[in-house]
């Protein structure tokens, strides 16, 4: 008896369909706008299943991506204006009470780490299993 | 090379007529202060000065200083001058100068204090003694002095190659000074070359060890300090790799350090980890199935994060050039583009910190795979390969020009 998908990764299943044909044009998954304000920030996390947080034409935030849609996960790609910087990363600390750097990634509505973790949980194997189970990846 | 043997003197002396014992030991220990001075001053002596028992033999019972001095004169060296046998000479007198004066009326004096000769002898052996570590004191100073020059001058030679270069890229527009030749990236560099020399020497005796352990059959728990040692060995290097990257990570992305052929295989300032496992991992057999499929996938991984990361560089080659391209040009007026890409070109140094973070990460994934004894075979056949690439620098430098010929001597 299969497990039934839970339902913030239903809404992002469908959300993902609805946008794949658009990541897969760009360089790198699907962007979103941020205004900086809490609960626009939260409900982001919230509603995708993988979310980079990156600044604007950052080289880092691009290998993560690059990285990611390599194993068949279509992020959520956030890039933030410089204005806006200091806001975004104040609320996504508040969220994880934590400091946190650019490029941010979130996993399943959690702060996953940086570009050093993925790299590191790429490299044992940890990332697919983690992606998967947060309904990153199909198979 | 000196072959004073002051016993061969005592042996003469002895045949002399009127030998006496502490005569002997004057005689000896001031030959061998005066050897030890001399050939601290000097120490291309010919060997020919010292050693024949015949000529020595031929002369009177020596009983001063200058005297003694003559005679090496008249042995027929060319190569000692005057100057430094007086030197010598005065050098004595002043350490000593109880010796000098017994040794210019050594009768006498020997028979008022015939009662204490054990004494004398044994003042004279302390200060032979005092003497001996005062020189080694000396010499200690300044071979420290040598290499805090040697240092010196490497930096300044450093300093040089760099201004020389700046100048060449520098134009009109930019004064040289702002392209900033600064004291803390030269010395970075300097006492990265420095460090780097040694940890090659100590890379190459842990591959010797290595290479006679395997091949004497030590055991597994010998062998895994071995494996624990090659290993933080190389995060060492790591380190030192990181904290150069911060003074100039050009330095680093160029290999300016490694020799020709390693350049040649360079990816972000060191070898992609995909291409060493394809070379050691046939090294390793035999694997079980399931070590088999873990290497494969770590192989895999691997390659995707190294695509991963020279999309990244390619997307940095496009922004720096769009921004220093941006605006009109033809002016000659860019500061402003210069200044932008500047902060741009900053995400170089990241990138070579996550090349080497996952250099170092596959390491360590190879090492859990890994059985001790494979782990060990592992580090050594990758120490050998990078030897063989740095043999095949040198012999590609000196090739001949014309048809290679691999002689023994040009193969080290």
């Amino acid at each position: 008896m299969q497990e039934a998908i839970p339902y913030k990764s239903q809404m992002a299943a469908r959300s993902r369909l609805h946008n794949f044909l658009e990541g897969a044009v760009n360089d790198g998954g699907r962007r979103l706008v941020t205004n900086g304000s809490g609960t626009s920030v939260t409900k982001l996390v919230l509603e995708n299943a993988v979310i980079v947080f990156g600044r604007r034409g950052c080289c880092m935030c691009h290998v993560v991506n690059r990285l990611l849609l390599g194993l068949g996960v279509n992020p959520a790609v956030c890039e933030v204006d410089e204005g806006k910087e200091e806001a975004v990363l104040n609320e996504l600390s508040i969220i994880n009470s934590g400091g946190i750097q650019f490029p941010a990634v979130f996993v399943g509505g959690k702060l996953f780490g940086g570009l050093d973790r993925i790299m590191s949980t790429h490299i044992t194997g940890e990332l697919v299993p983690i992606l998967k189970e947060a309904g990153a990846l199909w198979l | 090379m000196l072959f004073f043997s002051s016993s061969l003197y005592i042996s003469m002396y002895c045949l002399l007529p009127d030998f006496k014992l502490s005569n002997a030991y004057n005689f000896n220990l001031t030959c061998t202060k005066a050897a030890s001075i001399i050939s601290s001053r000097s120490m291309d002596f010919p060997s020919t000065l010292f050693v024949p028992s015949r000529t020595m033999g031929t002369y009177e019972p020596i009983h001063q200083i200058g005297l003694w001095g003559e005679n090496f004169k008249s042995i027929g060296s060319p190569n000692i001058s005057p100057s430094v046998i007086f030197d010598v000479a005065n050098k004595l007198e002043n350490e000593s100068e109880t010796t000098s004066h017994e040794l210019l009326a050594p009768s006498s004096k020997y028979d008022q204090e015939a009662s204490k000769p054990f004494d004398k002898i044994q003042r004279r052996l302390a200060q032979n003694r005092e003497a001996a570590r005062k020189s080694r004191l000396r010499k200690k100073a300044y071979v420290q002095q040598l290499e805090n020059s040697r240092l010196k001058l490497i930096q300044l030679e450093q300093e040089l190659e760099r201004a020389r270069q700046q100048c060449l890229y520098a134009g009109g527009a930019i004064e040289v000074g702002h392209l900033g030749i600064s004291g803390a990236l030269n010395s970075g560099i300097t006492a990265f070359e420095m460090e780097y020399e040694r940890w090659m020497e100590e890379q190459n005796k842990q591959i010797c060890d290595l290479r006679s352990a395997l091949n004497a059959q030590i055991s597994d728990i010998e062998l895994h300090i071995l494996v624990e040692s090659g290993m933080s060995h190389y995060l060492e290097l790591f380190r030192m790799k990181s904290s150069v990257a911060k003074a100039d990570v050009f330095y680093v992305m160029s290999g300016t350090w490694k020799t020709s052929a390693e350049r040649f295989f360079s990816w972000i300032g060191g070898f992609r980890p995909s291409e060493l496992l394809k070379v050691l991992v046939p090294q390793i057999d035999p694997l079980t199935d399931h070590q088999i499929l873990e290497v494969c996938n770590l192989k895999q991984s691997c390659q995707q994060a190294e695509d991963a990361l020279s999309q990244g560089m390619e997307k940095l080659r496009e922004t720096v050039s769009a921004t220093l391209a941006s605006g009109q040009m033809g002016q000659g007026t860019y500061l402003p583009q210069v200044a932008m890409a500047m902060e741009k070109l900053e995400a170089l140094v990241n990138f070579v910190n996550q090349a080497d973070h996952l250099r170092k990460e596959t390491l360590q994934q190879m090492s859990y795979i890994l059985t001790t004894r494979q782990a060990a075979r592992g580090l050594l056949a990758l120490g050998e390969y990078i030897q063989r690439l740095q043999a095949l620098s040198t012999v590609w430098a000196n090739r001949p020009h014309g048809p290679a010929k691999l002689t023994v001597e040009n193969v080290r």
